[in-house]
């Protein structure tokens, strides 16, 4: 048995209390909201989905991946297709987001040879591709015209309600897997690949396995929010999924911190509070949220979060001075050029 | 089809100078501006009012926008990039994005989102051996080109090879004297001048509005992609090539596929070349 400091206990515990008191509250929110701001927070829920997606194949992996907003429109429209044609919504977001990690997988496999900027031009280049795909294909995605998509409700919740539920519970359990894969074998040999790929090599584990593995779990997770996304939307358009999309993806994970899981929550947060308060702006609103950007990055150049992490991690070093540290050593991510 | 393609070359021919202002910011700054295509596009968008409120001569005008083009890319590099590009790469591709919006909403909130057209003094035609040129291609075609040159011999210049050296090594030309904030400056406001000649051309083409960058940013890096990043040469024959079979894609596939089949040259050509191409061999593997 392992002997466990008194701080260490003190702090899976404190943990363990906000991760009840967080599912409690989201259990009870939509009492307290109304049917605004209960979307506003769907729609941060569905973004921290995609965006975890990237934290991780960017994150993790260190693989600048910009395919998910194709991810994303696959989830939607593959979603709301089957779903018209009597497949339940559960089975039909299942059936697609399997289709779009095995899709994931096609695409990682020949992309796990490329570097860098290569990556993320091909990645691009793919993503913009399932765009032109939602645009021509008529017959299935109605073309530029668009697709209506049936509403799900589950019970007597109402749909709002059950987006909310279906959204938060999806978020639940993604982040409780993967913070948990995080600290199991999966996770640190992504991030060994990431950090030292040669080394990976000559320990026996194929670097293209477990980046093609990445790949495969990132797009499965964006198309899981792609159909949820479908839902909020309740009438998709290929132009939903365009390179802004992407765009928007990349801040969400820039300002919450790449590899953490805590980062792609944040980060949808803030994207999606700052989109709706900027919304009164009007005209404005494009380029207040450039001004806002360029002055964050100037004056927080790692993001708004860096300002929080350091923050409590100051404040946990004054509170446990003497603890042993078991935090986990922070290893830096560059986009390799 | 010899028309297709000389359409093609000309479209290509903004496409490539876009690559080669990536390309030229990627390899002394290191930076992947995804704000090229906006940085023309407020110069470009100086041109057409120049000309058309203005009634200033085409050549002036464009002088104008050259002006135009270089001093934003000063200004971006100066307030901007400098300030954060020592802290982390992804610091400094977030503010390229940020002053994607940034100037793209400064076009749109001047002049909307109506198409305008910059009209170009070179009209009419000429035939070579049965194909019909347009004075207008063909100028695309040569301007393109020699800005492909001069960059070339630029590179062989003592600016660049300063900036070449940077590219390799960042400590030891600067022991040996070179200024980097000077490599840098003329980098960009190099490169802010050739994005403002791609944007013109690719308005000639077809229309200038706040969209015009969009299309041309993606276009600009895939066609560096092809090129294979690093070569002046490559990048420009990437441009060109890309032009070229969106063209045919769009006469003898559909109209809408032109785009689809550019991108999907791109993701074929990485899979088997995951360097991308270089030069010549480009031409063959396309």
């Amino acid at each position: 048995m392992k002997q466990r400091s008194p701080q260490v206990v003190a702090r899976r515990l404190a943990s363990l209390v906000a991760i009840v008191a967080v599912l409690v509250v989201a259990v009870v929110i939509p009492n307290y909201l109304n049917g605004y701001s209960l979307y506003i927070l769907t729609e941060v829920a569905i973004y921290a989905i995609a965006c975890l997606g990237l934290t991780v194949v960017i994150g993790w992996s260190g693989q600048v991946a910009l395919a998910q907003a194709g991810f994303f429109g696959l989830g939607a429209y593959g979603t709301a297709y089957l779903d018209s044609h009597g497949i339940s919504w559960f089975v039909a977001a299942l059936i697609t987001a399997i289709l779009a990690a095995v899709i994931g997988m096609l695409i990682g496999l020949p992309a796990a040879r490329l570097r860098g900027f290569y990556l993320a031009i091909a990645t691009l280049a793919f993503g913009d591709l399932m765009g032109q795909v939602f645009n021509e294909w008529t017959s299935v995605t109605g073309g530029p015209a668009g697709l209506p998509v049936d509403l799900v409700s589950i019970g007597s919740l109402g749909e709002t309600r059950s987006l909310w539920y279906m959204s938060a519970a999806f978020l639940a359990v993604s982040v409780a897997v993967l913070w948990h894969v995080s600290r199991t074998r999966w996770g640190r040999c992504l991030r060994a690949v990431r950090n030292i790929e040669i080394a990976t090599g000559s320990l026996g584990l194929s670097a293209t396995k477990y980046k093609v593995e990445a790949f495969a779990v990132s797009a499965f997770l964006g198309s899981i929010a792609g159909a949820l996304f479908g839902q909020a939307l309740t009438f998709i358009t290929p132009s939903s999924f365009s390179v802004t999309l992407v765009i928007e993806f990349l801040i969400v994970v820039l300002v919450g911190g790449v590899d953490r899981i805590a980062g792609a929550i944040v980060g949808a947060g803030f994207l999606v509070i700052i989109q709706e308060a900027l919304q009164s702006t009007g005209a404005y609103q494009r380029l207040v949220f450039g001004l806002s950007l360029l002055v964050i990055v100037r004056f927080l150049p790692s993001g708004v979060m860096s300002l929080v992490y350091s923050l409590g991690r100051q404040a946990l070093a004054v509170m446990a001075r003497p603890a042993a540290v078991d935090e986990e050593i922070e290893p830096t991510v560059k986009v390799a050029s | 089809m010899a028309q297709v393609v000389i359409s093609g070359l000309q479209v290509g021919s903004a496409y490539a100078l876009m690559a080669l202002a990536l390309v030229l910011v990627l390899k002394a700054t290191d930076v992947p501006n995804f704000a090229m295509a906006e940085m023309g596009l407020l110069p470009a968008f100086t041109v057409w009012l120049l000309i058309s409120h203005y009634h200033v001569n085409y050549v002036l005008a464009v002088l104008a926008g050259l002006v135009a083009g270089a001093l934003l890319g000063v200004i971006v590099e100066r307030f901007f990039i400098r300030p954060v590009i020592r802290h982390s790469h992804f610091a400094v591709v977030f503010m390229t994005i940020g002053l994607f919006f940034a100037l793209n909403s400064i076009v749109a909130l001047f002049w909307g989102s109506s198409p305008r057209t910059i009209d170009s003094p070179f009209s009419g035609t000429f035939t070579v051996s049965g194909t019909v040129v347009s004075y207008q291609a063909a100028a695309a075609i040569v301007v393109g080109f020699v800005i492909m040159v001069g960059l070339h011999l630029f590179f062989r210049s003592r600016a660049g090879i300063q900036m070449r050296a940077i590219a390799e090594d960042r400590v030891t030309p600067r022991l040996l004297g070179v200024r980097l904030p000077r490599v840098f400056r003329i980098a960009w406001a190099l490169a802010g001048a050739i994005a403002a000649i791609a944007v013109v051309l690719a308005a000639q083409g077809s229309v200038l509005n706040d969209q015009t960058g969009q299309t041309l940013i993606l276009t600009g890096f895939v066609a560096a992609t092809l090129g294979g990043f690093s070569s002046i040469v490559g990048a420009f024959v990437g441009g060109l090539c890309l032009g070229v079979v969106e063209n045919l894609a769009g006469t003898y596939i559909s109209t809408s596929s032109a785009s689809a089949v550019s991108l999907l040259v791109v993701v074929v050509v990485l899979m088997f070349r995951p360097e991308g191409l270089f030069g010549q061999t480009g031409v063959r593997e396309i």
